[in-house]
């Protein structure tokens, strides 16, 4: 399962039970405006509190929370990549005030003979103007390891469509793998605030077939570009 | 007043006017501390309004720049930073010294004079981060939670960013006194027959309140302690441990302090539907026993806030803050169970509280959401968790907070609010709260990322902001409606007198304040207004009863 398909699953999930609290405590309160008003002739009950319902409810409300520990800690797990065929590709990604570098240490192909940048590349780049965005490839089908550090500040990256983000911190690297199934190009943002050009640090995301993606790792094979026009 | 301090001016000393401005300032009474608390954050919340409605003015269209991105990163910055430190915990908090002796029946708080010194802090401490927009750089723009590194000196140089940590340090220095303060009055200063068991909810959320203030805070004054380390020698940061320990220490405090925000407005909402129901508070223990899970509980999820740094334990901070549900859930069958058992009037404090209960729930609903990470890694730091945190703050605690003032204003001024411009004021504040904070969500899903000074017009994203700048001009017309009522009845007190007194308890209330006169006398109770026997949470309800079978509510006729 990609994590786009965990995130649609677990998000219809728990709107649907949010949708029903939401409705039967609006139901409730709906029915108290109208039959206890004043108006129509309520008159209070002085009971303090009824320990039975309550006991009752309580149990219903640890059942509810037992299942949602139960239930999100196994979705956690569940993003797998079973499915994706050869090795890892392995993409480098270095933010910075206020744009994004990335780079294919496996020269694009498969698993990195180099360690992790714990150094980023010298900054600053330009930054991303608009018409100019850098372009994050990968293939499809494949396992795609992204390392992603910061050259200065954090900064977070964010594809809305994979429903994902994972955080660039300097002086840290963040691994996380992905896999996408489908081929398209997406918009990618920076999602932690960053300072006076926040708001236009995108990128582009593009998933590509293996055979595209084999060409154009050859085509630009030794660059190891950073804002790889594609 | 001074009085309480020193029963009797000294020889020689200046004698103090009891109703002149240096009585104010100087006041030991704590309805007087708690006045001018309340007054300062009433008087920021409408400064931190009227900065949102200048960001709502950017984001009505795409590309729109009537501010450069820099202006507008310090519009959010205060605007977030001063409704958390300066408006709504101070509120919460102020709430508390005012009411606290009142409902457990003490003469006076604990610590006069700290609490005193707490105001002052905390005035002081606003009107220095707000002056970071006289500096030549600008007000601090790195946003109310301020992440190093990027609001170290290297980054951020401005005095206004030193402004900034040097008001939230002395707030939060306020913010501490002054929950010590209200602590120590509820365990230390009741009365006889006052046992815990006897305290109203509302001095009970205040309890569970300040033992937050007192265990969270501190963690806030040494992520300020550690951030200005930073802004003197930015080198700190260039270790990973000490950005990603910012965030632990900031966290601590910073989930904690959500229920600070939180449980003083719930607190005042149950007292508000327990009156307006004609009944006493439903599930009573259950919900002291919740509020005190609750703040146990908050003081171990902060690391939610952190899922997508890769370096938080995902699975322990979503499971922590997913049994955050059980408390959350017997504090609603409370609410729901006193008025489906009540007989209601709908005045305006009752309509606040009424609002409260399903509006504060879709902040709930939403709050488990972002609490689980597989969400989470695609909605934190978007419009989604905007949309979120505003539920809970604005549609839900500061509806809390319109219902108290309503509630309370007779008591603390004599004067009644008036009730048509207080129904208008409440229906504008649903329909602008919820056409504002409602896209949000739509908006956070589709992508957009939250603190963006503009955004382009092939992102989508023009007619859900549109919309909610929209919401965002009726939540304004709301508040001037709100501060015309205000303003209005303190100037008919001043052209009349006392004429249009309120009675010592208008509302037939439950709970000891309502004993007394209206506005309390210095030391609270007086043989005129005695006391009365305490033989439960709502004493004035049981002498009601006692008195005769007549259905409360009725003298008042239907809403």
């Amino acid at each position: 399962m990609t994590h786009r398909q965990v995130f649609g699953q677990v998000f219809t999930v728990e709107s649907a039970i949010a949708g029903a609290v939401f409705v039967a405590v609006l139901g409730l309160l709906l029915y108290s405006v109208v039959r206890r008003r004043a108006a129509a002739g309520a008159t209070p009950s002085q009971r303090a509190e009824l320990p039975g319902p309550e006991k009752f409810y309580v149990g219903v409300l640890i059942a509810v929370a037992a299942f949602l520990v139960a239930w999100t800690a196994w979705q956690n797990h569940r993003e797998t990549h079973e499915h994706a065929a050869g090795a890892p590709v392995v993409v480098d990604v270095t933010a910075y005030q206020w744009c994004w570098a990335f780079t294919y240490p496996g020269d694009g192909g498969g698993s990195p003979s180099a360690p992790p940048p714990t150094t980023p590349p010298t900054a600053p780049q330009s930054p991303c103007l608009a018409g100019h965005y850098p372009t994050l490839v990968v293939p499809t089908g494949r396992t795609v390891r992204v390392r992603i550090t910061s050259a200065d500040v954090i900064h977070s990256l964010w594809v809305p469509e994979l429903r994902y983000k994972m955080d660039a911190f300097p002086h840290h690297v963040n691994t996380f793998t992905l896999t996408v199934d489908r081929q398209g190009r997406w918009i990618g943002r920076c999602a932690e605030f960053c300072g006076e050009r926040h708001y236009a640090m995108h990128f582009w995301f593009k998933a590509v077939s293996p055979r595209q993606y084999a060409a154009w790792a050859h085509s630009h094979s030794g660059t190891g570009q950073a804002g790889a026009s594609a | 007043m001074t009085s309480v301090a020193s029963p009797e001016p000294a020889a020689g000393r200046r004698e103090v006017r009891p109703g002149g401005w240096l009585a104010w300032l100087g006041a030991t009474d704590h309805k007087r501390i708690g006045l001018l608390t309340l007054g300062t954050s009433l008087v920021l919340l409408f400064l931190m309004g009227v900065l949102a409605l200048l960001m709502r003015s950017q984001l009505a269209q795409p590309d729109e720049h009537v501010f450069d991105p820099h202006t507008y990163n310090q519009l959010f910055t205060i605007h977030g930073s001063g409704m958390i430190y300066l408006v709504l915990t101070p509120f919460a908090i102020g709430l508390g010294v005012y009411l606290v002796p009142l409902q457990i029946g003490a003469p006076a708080i604990a610590l006069p004079r700290t609490t005193l010194l707490a105001y002052w802090l905390y005035a002081v401490g606003a009107v220095v981060m707000l002056s970071g927009f006289a500096t030549t750089g600008g007000a601090h723009a790195s946003g109310w939670f301020s992440y190093p590194p990027l609001a170290d000196s290297e980054y951020e140089p401005g005095a206004g960013s030193d402004l900034w940590i040097a008001g939230v340090v002395m707030s939060a220095v306020g913010m501490i006194l002054m929950g010590w303060a209200v602590l120590w009055t509820a365990l230390r200063k009741r009365p006889d027959g006052m046992t815990m068991l006897r305290m109203p909810v509302f001095t009970w959320s205040m309890v569970a309140t300040c033992l937050m203030v007192v265990g969270a805070f501190p963690s806030l004054l040494a992520a300020m302690a550690l951030l200005a380390v930073g802004r003197g020698d930015p080198s700190v940061f260039a270790s990973n441990v000490w950005n990603i320990g910012y965030q632990h220490l900031f966290w601590f405090y910073g989930h904690p302090v959500v229920y600070v925000m939180f449980f003083p407005y719930l607190g005042a909402v149950s007292e508000v539907l327990a009156v307006f129901s004609g009944r006493r508070f439903f599930g009573y223990k259950g919900t002291v026993l919740s509020l005190l899970a609750f703040a146990g509980l908050s003081m171990s999820v902060w690391g939610h806030h952190m899922f997508t740094t890769g370096q938080a334990a995902d699975d322990y901070y979503s499971l922590m803050s997913i049994v955050l549900l059980i408390p959350a859930g017997v504090e609603y069958f409370g609410m729901l169970g006193t008025i489906l058992s009540g007989r209601l009037r709908l005045r305006t404090p009752m309509l606040f509280a009424l609002a409260f209960i399903p509006q504060f729930l879709i902040g709930g609903l939403t709050g488990i959401m972002v609490g689980t990470p597989v969400v989470d890694y695609h909605v934190t730091d978007s419009y989604f968790v905007v949309a979120h945190l505003h539920y809970v703050l604005f549609a839900g605690s500061a509806f809390g907070l319109f219902a108290a003032v309503y509630f309370w204003f007779p008591k603390a001024t004599g004067m009644m609010l008036d009730e048509r411009l207080g129904k208008l004021h409440f229906w504008l504040a649903v329909a602008g709260a919820n056409l504002t904070f409602l896209p949000m969500f739509g908006l956070g899903y589709l992508g957009m990322p939250r603190r963006v000074s503009t955004y382009s017009p092939f992102d989508g994203f023009g007619r859900l902001n549109l919309l909610a700048s929209i919401g965002a001009g009726i939540l304004a017309l709301s508040m001037a409606v709100f501060a015309v009522n205000i303003i209005g009845t303190l100037n008919r007190r001043a052209l009349h007198g006392s004429e249009h007194q309120a009675p010592d308890d208008p509302w037939e209330g439950h709970t000891l304040e309502w004993a007394t006169s209206s506005p309390p006398p210095s030391l609270n109770f007086t043989p005129e207004h005695p006391l009365p026997p305490i033989g439960s949470f709502a004493p004035l309800l049981d002498l009601r009863e006692q008195a005769g079978p007549a259905v409360p509510g009725q003298a008042e006729g239907p809403a």
